[in-house]
């Protein structure tokens, strides 16, 4: 049975469909990316799947139906996403960002928490250097350190990222991939949406290209890679 | 469908002010007026809050200046009613610009606040002083006269005011669809981008807030002739928070929902105050307490107001042309190989930090330099030195020629130097063409009041056509009336370049233009930015795809900790062990 199971999904902003009879699984611990032009709808299938923004058809997830589940009960069920502006809290401190992400664990053990931060600052320990600072004061690379932080303070089954290397210097960017191909080994699946097609089809499992809002193509990462349209779109020669 | 687009209003108008023709009780008219008249402050409000992004709480003392000048000329001086129209708005205006002088530079609530003390304070101007006829006021106000006519039922004086809200939302639509009205409506978007294209901030702030109290002087026009008395409580600061609350009802952002806020809020209010007693069995102020519930209910379920929730039924306006307009004039680009830009000793520190520490670069004309190194370098910081948003601590950057000393950025972009921003600014609400629109402001000349006359439609045409050829240059031209928040981040990246090039800008200075975008997208950017580079246009852009800089830039500049790590050719950069330690990594 897969993870995260979207069937025709539909997302339609003021009459203008963005997504159109999408069509998604995710098994456990799989590495899954979306590629696709600007304004194609990735951020948008993203949004609909956390129920950012309403969506009609089914999704579902470790075989619930999220349809009808607030933005806090996906997060409970075990869904998580970093947005693509990263929105972190900028006048709190990194840890105290790091904490929120654990909200829902906010009645559970204190040592819960504790042991999540302490993976947290083993993954990132950039994080733990600044951990009193103010999210607003971090550099580019350091706050999507602690937007991917914070997301995993939550302990997702399903982590999806929103163009995590955006705006990101080329050796963050690697770091980045990094801990994202080691999440998998702990167990966590991702659906990553990424600009950098190559990085991000070289983490992938599989992958599916989505054009004006349908999906287009679909596969193993490692033979899209090769596909001469996905090269000539999307890699490049 | 264009034809009935364009006579659907007028025809309305007609119909409505054949109202008091029908058997209509003459309570429902005396309503109507009032609602008319509240409508036409609330009007002012929709440009000042809702555009504008100001808050006041002074809207009823402007329209107190404006009733009480008139009382006082028709009364003392003998002036026809008419003739006092324009000493009302004149003086409701003016009270706005010497108030505004004072408290315009606040913002946030703290101009909330301002505005509020303002009306207190003039409260007791009105009402204490010999002049005003203290708390009694001035009575005995002549009539409005058509002829021989007096205008002083509420049927004869319904079609003055309706008349009068129809004139003042045509030149309110005139003025927001114009280039000083798309300046006040970027004034809530972010006022870092509209100063960096030329948008002078205090005197769009003071022109907003000017009008809004111009229209209020019409209103307080109105209501004095209507009620031939005026005394201080109509213009206090209950009546000001009833303005506002007007405006949010019907939805701050659109005109008609300012109309449909004042005749709900005036309806509803004088309803219930006449059905309570009745329903209760007793007499006292319920009124206020149903209506506060009321209130709170509504803004739960429509917090932008009731207008975006009817607005969806109806037609939309018709997109402007974006064809047909003169073409505008072009800069002279600088000759080919003079120098564009020098930086000397730049620096820039915040507290302790050195943010910028001692960079010298420079820019020779018709060529693309790129500017990297790692996040937190300092290099947002350095664009913000060379475009007058943030002053050097020390240190002197030389623009064509011209020493940049204390620049603003309206300064810098009148230079000739345009901007894209790492975080996107860009007027949400706005349609994309509109925003792009706002990077030729400087080539415009019209200001308001051509623009509430409609004598700026060649202008008008000519900067949108400007605009719609530089976001067809993008490859955008098919979102131009899509709002500009709806678009994907990367295409909205991409818009910020079609307004940078609408300056028509000798130099170009873009923040990550290629951040969000895919590989056929930056190579379509790329190809752009040859093409102008071509043209004569000098680039420097901040970027981290290594491989879209490198085989655009003809020289990159690397910092690293605010200070310069490294600056030569492409290929030379790409193999300096400091660059590839600090930034570019070992290639895997």
């Amino acid at each position: 049975m897969s993870l995260l199971d979207v069937a025709g999904l539909n997302v339609a902003y003021g009459g203008i469909a963005a997504l159109h009879d999408a069509t998604l699984r995710i098994g456990a611990g799989e590495i899954v990316t979306v590629i696709g032009p600007n304004g194609a709808g990735k951020t948008t299938l993203l949004n609909a799947v956390m129920g950012v923004h309403p969506g009609q058809g089914g999704v579902h997830f470790a075989g619930k139906n999220l349809n009808r589940l607030s933005i806090e009960d996906r997060v409970r069920a075990g869904l998580c996403l970093v947005p693509e502006k990263r929105e972190l809290f900028g006048s709190l401190s990194v840890e105290d960002n790091l904490r929120l992400g654990a909200f829902r664990f906010r009645r559970g053990p204190r040592a819960a928490i504790r042991s999540a931060l302490e993976e947290v600052y083993a993954l990132f320990p950039r994080l733990r250097e600044r951990r009193t600072q103010h999210a607003a004061t971090l550099s580019g690379g350091e706050r999507q350190m602690l937007a991917m932080g914070r997301a995993l303070m939550a302990r997702p089954a399903l982590l999806m990222l929103d163009e995590p290397s955006l705006g990101l210097a080329p050796l963050i960017v690697r770091e980045i991939f990094r801990i994202v191909a080691g999440l998998r080994s702990q167990g966590c699946a991702i659906l990553l949406v990424e600009q950098n097609a190559r990085a991000a089809l070289a983490v992938a499992d599989r992958a599916y290209v989505l054009e004006t809002g349908r999906i287009t193509l679909q596969g193993p990462a490692a033979e899209l890679a090769t596909d001469p349209r996905v090269i000539a779109t999307y890699l490049g020669g | 469908m264009a034809g009935l687009r364009r006579a659907g209003p007028v025809l309305l108008l007609a119909a409505w002010l054949c109202l008091p023709l029908l058997p209509v009780p003459n309570f429902w008219i005396t309503l109507a007026n009032y609602a008319g008249i509240a409508g036409i402050v609330a009007i002012g409000l929709v440009v000042l809050t809702g555009y504008g992004g100001m808050t006041s709480f002074g809207q009823a003392t402007f329209m107190g200046f404006g009733a009480y000048t008139t009382a006082l000329l028709t009364t003392q001086a003998g002036l026809s009613p008419w003739l006092t129209l324009p000493c009302a708005m004149l003086a409701a205006g003016l009270a706005a610009v010497l108030i505004g002088a004072v408290t315009l530079r606040l913002s946030g609530h703290y101009l909330a606040l301002g505005t509020l003390a303002w009306a207190v304070s003039l409260y007791y101007v009105f009402a204490n002083l010999d002049l005003f006829g203290r708390n009694d006021g001035i009575s005995a106000i002549p009539p409005l006269r058509l002829g021989s006519l007096a205008l002083t039922s509420s049927r004869a004086y319904f079609p003055v005011v309706w008349i009068a809200v129809a004139l003042v939302l045509l030149a309110t639509r005139n003025l927001l669809d114009s280039r000083a009205g798309r300046a006040i409506r970027a004034l809530r978007g972010g006022t870092a981008a509209a100063c960096s294209f030329g948008v002078a901030l205090p005197r769009t702030r003071m022109l907003a807030f000017a009008y809004a109290a111009v229209l209020a002087g019409i209103a307080g026009w109105l209501y004095a002739h209507m009620q031939r008395s005026v005394n201080p409580t109509p213009f206090a600061l209950n009546a000001s928070i009833e303005y506002l609350l007007m405006a949010v009802v019907g939805g701050a952002g659109s005109l008609p929902g300012a109309l449909l806020g004042a005749g709900l809020v005036t309806v509803v209010n004088d309803l219930l105050q006449d059905m309570l007693p009745k329903l209760l069995g007793s007499s006292g102020n319920y009124e206020t307490i149903v209506f506060g519930a009321l209130l709170v209910l509504l803004l739960q379920t429509a917090p932008d107001g009731l207008w975006p929730l009817l607005a969806r039924r109806t037609p939309r306006p018709r997109p402007r042309p974006l064809t047909g307009g003169a073409p505008l004039p072009r800069r002279a680009m600088p000759a080919p190989g003079s120098t564009v830009l020098r930086a000397q000793g730049l620096r820039r520190s915040f507290g302790g930090l050195v943010a910028v520490n001692d960079i010298a670069f420079h820019l020779d004309a018709g060529e693309i330099v790129g500017l990297i190194g790692p996040n937190g370098a300092g290099k947002s910081t350095t664009f913000n030195l060379l475009t007058g948003v943030d002053r050097p601590t020390a240190g002197t950057v030389e623009l064509l020629g011209q020493r940049l000393a204390r620049a603003t950025p309206q300064r810098v972009a009148a230079l000739g130097v345009a901007r894209s921003f790492q975080h996107v600014k860009l007027v949400p609400g706005m349609s994309v063409i509109e925003n792009v629109a706002i990077g030729a402001h400087l080539r415009g000349r019209k200001g308001p009041v051509p623009a509430l006359l409609r004598l700026d439609r060649a202008e008008e045409a000519a900067l949108f056509t400007e605009a719609a050829s530089q976001l067809g240059r993008v490859g955008l031209l098919a979102e131009a009336h899509r709002p500009a928040d709806s678009l994907a981040l990367g295409q909205q990246r991409v818009v910020e370049i079609a307004r940078a090039l609408s300056l028509d800008p000798a130099l170009l200075l873009l923040d990550e233009p290629a951040a969000g975008l895919r590989h056929h997208e930056k190579q379509e950017l790329a190809g752009l930015l040859r093409r102008l580079r071509a043209d004569g246009v000098t680039i420097l852009l901040v970027e981290h795809d290594m491989d879209f800089v490198m085989g655009l830039a003809d020289r990159l500049v690397v910092m690293e900790f605010g200070t310069k790590l490294a600056e030569g050719p492409a290929a030379a950069v790409r193999a300096n062990p400091a660059v590839i330690e600090a930034y570019l990594g070992a290639p895997p």
